[in-house]
């Protein structure tokens, strides 16, 4: 049952959203929801212009796109697998697009990440970060979400089929006051990932 | 427009029954001395000797039948100008504009064939349909009669309800629709396509959507050489800057030499010192003008010489930009409703199709299908999506429910499956081994259960305490087909 966020007191901090100009670290492995979870963060900014995903593997599926409210025309793929192309195409979208999620290469240099996350800021053109390997430089990102469990709902062996699915996520950094907070989002593919609770939340040192 | 005897020209005296014979053992042109002794076109060679003994069979030479049908283009391309070949002997003309210049469909008719007579010395004679699309012209012209010998179509899904079914064109699928009572493109176009889908396919689809008269545009040849542009340079360029000069003259002068015709699509090639030519077609929703194009080259060009790979060897001997498309109508894309960053978006997605190439920045649309693979159609940036090969609306039982997997591997990725007593246990995620805690499945799909090579795939969802995974098992072999991200 997904909770009424408002009862929780949360709504005006909102913290999983990505507003103009800001960066997300996405930190998991797959199979957690980040990539869903990424995607919501930019829906919003699809109604006004195209979003873009800048792929490495080329594994994207629009269908989950669709499914977090991006229509198709307004989505761009890149396929990208070369590290040093990679970083031109990623500073060429973000003068063009109205968000990026981009994965990041293993490889990747800091220096371009960085130069990533300046540009993004001084475009006001929002970035999700998706590093395949390792984790984004620190300083980068105004919020990093770090996935820490994750539970389906709907199957019970052989029968039913994925429905929900609850993941734990850990949220840090400028975006969210610096204070590091832990939370359950919930993602049955009709709706965007909605924020079922406030686990809690403590003070962090310096983050993101 | 279409010459049933293309393939027998100049072959023997009029009188005389000839056939000419293709590959696959077939009579794919007669004479009407052939007809007349009962030959049809399709027919097996021996059919047709057994029916008249006296025929003379000629094989069939395609190179040399293009080649007859060539001066025939050229000279109908100065009447319409914009022709899509399809067999030596056959064209497609797109006739909305051509029609309104000549005054009407007839007028057009006869202007066109005077054209292709006055340019054939071999004789050679055309019938002409006019429709809507090209599968009921190509029918038009099949049954067309009079002087010249013209069909005119005023409602496609009224003409072709007539058509015996063998019009589609699929000999197995003509067999079962008969056998099935289904003898005329109407009967066909009258069944619900759900059903003929479920029943035959991708196929079925094609051929419900042929007879209910929804059908592909015309898709006009390429250009010819004349209007390519070219710049040597001796010695060969090796800096960036001076080829962007270049590029930029170039551009103004193909420009210049398209004389208001807009260029959609331009092919543009940078030959080596060595010999070696790179080429790239680039593509616009608007026809490209000077500073568009002096761009597309431009950033080309620099992605060459500067960017990773093979670069260009020895230094840059010639450019050439060759204009392959000048179709009239615009494709715009709907990217953005705000216009005044329409011109930044696309300037700025212009460059990254320099950066990561035109088959690399894409665009998707929902198509049908059952597994999340299928149900998307790619797109190049920039272009109009293909029409749906898949219908979308029709129902897919089986389809998989949403949430969908939201990283789907181009080609299933072979995944490692502990088995117990025939039920999923542990799953090889990387480089250790991870216990399956519950799981959905197996969904058995047959697909093409009508064909001998059916495929037979057990699907499971398979759930770990590090996330969603969609396998599939084939013979007896586990891959990856989706994670849930």
């Amino acid at each position: 049952m997904v909770a009424d966020i408002t009862s929780w007191g949360r709504a005006s901090r909102d913290p999983l959203r990505l507003r103009r100009g800001q960066v997300a670290a996405l930190d998991g492995a797959p199979g957690y929801g980040l990539t869903r979870i990424g995607l919501s963060l930019l829906a919003e900014h699809a109604t006004s212009g195209p979003i873009a995903y800048l792929d490495v593997r080329g594994w994207l599926s629009p269908l989950a796109a669709w499914e977090m409210g991006i229509a198709p025309d307004r989505l761009l793929v890149a396929r990208c697998g070369d590290v040093v192309r990679w970083g031109r195409a990623a500073a060429a979208l973000l003068d063009g697009v109205r968000g990026l999620y981009a994965e990041v290469p293993a490889g990747a240099r800091d220096a371009v990440i960085r130069r990533l996350g300046a540009m993004a800021r001084r475009s006001g053109t929002p970035l999700v970060l998706r590093p395949l390997r390792g984790s984004v430089p620190a300083g980068v990102a105004t919020m990093r979400i770090a996935a820490a469990g994750v539970r389906w709902d709907g199957v019970d062996h052989g029968h039913g089929r994925l429905r929900t699915r609850t993941t734990q996520l850990v949220v840090s950094g400028k975006a969210v006051r610096g204070m590091t907070q832990q939370m359950e989002v919930e993602d049955d593919g009709a709706n965007a990932v909605r924020v079922v609770s406030d686990l809690g939340a403590a003070r962090a040192g310096r983050t993101g | 427009m279409w010459s049933p005897t293309w393939a027998l020209l100049g072959q023997g005296a009029p009188d005389e029954p000839f056939q000419a014979v293709g590959d696959d053992r077939r009579v794919s042109a007669i004479n009407p001395a052939a007809t007349a002794a009962g030959i049809r076109l399709g027919m097996l060679r021996s059919e047709a000797e057994a029916l008249c003994p006296t025929v003379v069979t000629v094989p069939r030479d395609l190179g040399a039948e293009v080649a007859r049908f060539e001066p025939i283009v050229s000279v109908l391309e100065e009447v319409v100008p914009r022709v899509e070949i399809v067999a030596p002997g056959m064209a497609l003309i797109p006739v909305a504009g051509a029609v309104g210049y000549y005054g009407s469909e007839p007028k057009l008719a006869k202007r066109v064939a005077a054209a292709v007579t006055a340019g054939s010395d071999q004789g050679a004679h055309f019938r002409f349909g006019i429709a809507s699309g090209p599968f009921a012209a190509q029918r038009a012209a099949e049954l067309a009669t009079g002087r010249p010998p013209l069909l005119i179509v005023e409602d496609d899904v009224a003409f072709l309800q007539e058509l015996d079914i063998a019009a589609i064109d699929r000999e197995d699928l003509v067999a079962t629709f008969r056998w099935l009572g289904i003898t005329t493109l109407g009967d066909l176009a009258r069944l619900p396509r759900s059903a003929i889908v479920s029943r035959f396919g991708t196929e079925g689809m094609t051929a419900h959507r042929l007879a209910s008269g929804e059908d592909r545009e015309v898709r006009p040849r390429a250009l010819p050489e004349d209007l390519v542009v070219e710049e040597r340079f001796d010695p060969p360029l090796d800096d960036f800057e001076r080829a962007s000069f270049a590029a930029r003259a170039l551009a103004n002068r193909l420009v210049a030499s398209l004389a208001g015709r807009g260029a959609h699509r331009v092919i543009v090639e940078a030959e080596a010192a060595d010999g070696t030519v790179r080429s790239r077609t680039w593509r616009s929703a608007d026809p490209f003008d000077d500073a568009s194009l002096a761009d597309r080259v431009r950033w080309q060009l620099r992605a060459w010489i500067e960017g990773a790979g093979v670069g260009v060897r020895g230094g840059l001997a010639a450019i050439r930009i060759r204009p392959a498309d000048l179709s009239g109508t615009g494709r715009q894309m709907v990217l953005s409703e705000d216009a005044s960053s329409t011109a930044e978006t696309r300037r700025a997605l212009t460059e990254v199709q320099a950066i990561v190439g035109p088959d690399a920045l894409l665009q998707a649309v929902p198509q049908g299908g059952r597994d999340p693979g299928e149900r998307v159609a790619w797109h190049r940036w920039d272009e109009s999506p293909a029409p749906a090969v898949r219908d979308p609306a029709a129902p897919w039982p089986g389809r998989l429910p949403a949430p969908a997997p939201a990283l789907v591997p181009p080609t299933p990725q072979p995944l490692a499956v502990e088995w117990d007593e025939g039920l999923p246990s542990a799953v090889r995620l990387g480089s250790r081994w991870v216990p399956v805690l519950t799981w959905a499945g197996p969904w058995r799909s047959v697909a093409r259960w009508w064909h001998d090579g059916h495929i037979v795939v057990d699907r499971y969802q398979l759930v770990t305490s590090a996330g969603a995974f969609l396998c599939e098992v084939r013979d007896g072999t586990s891959w990856l087909v989706g994670v849930y991200d």
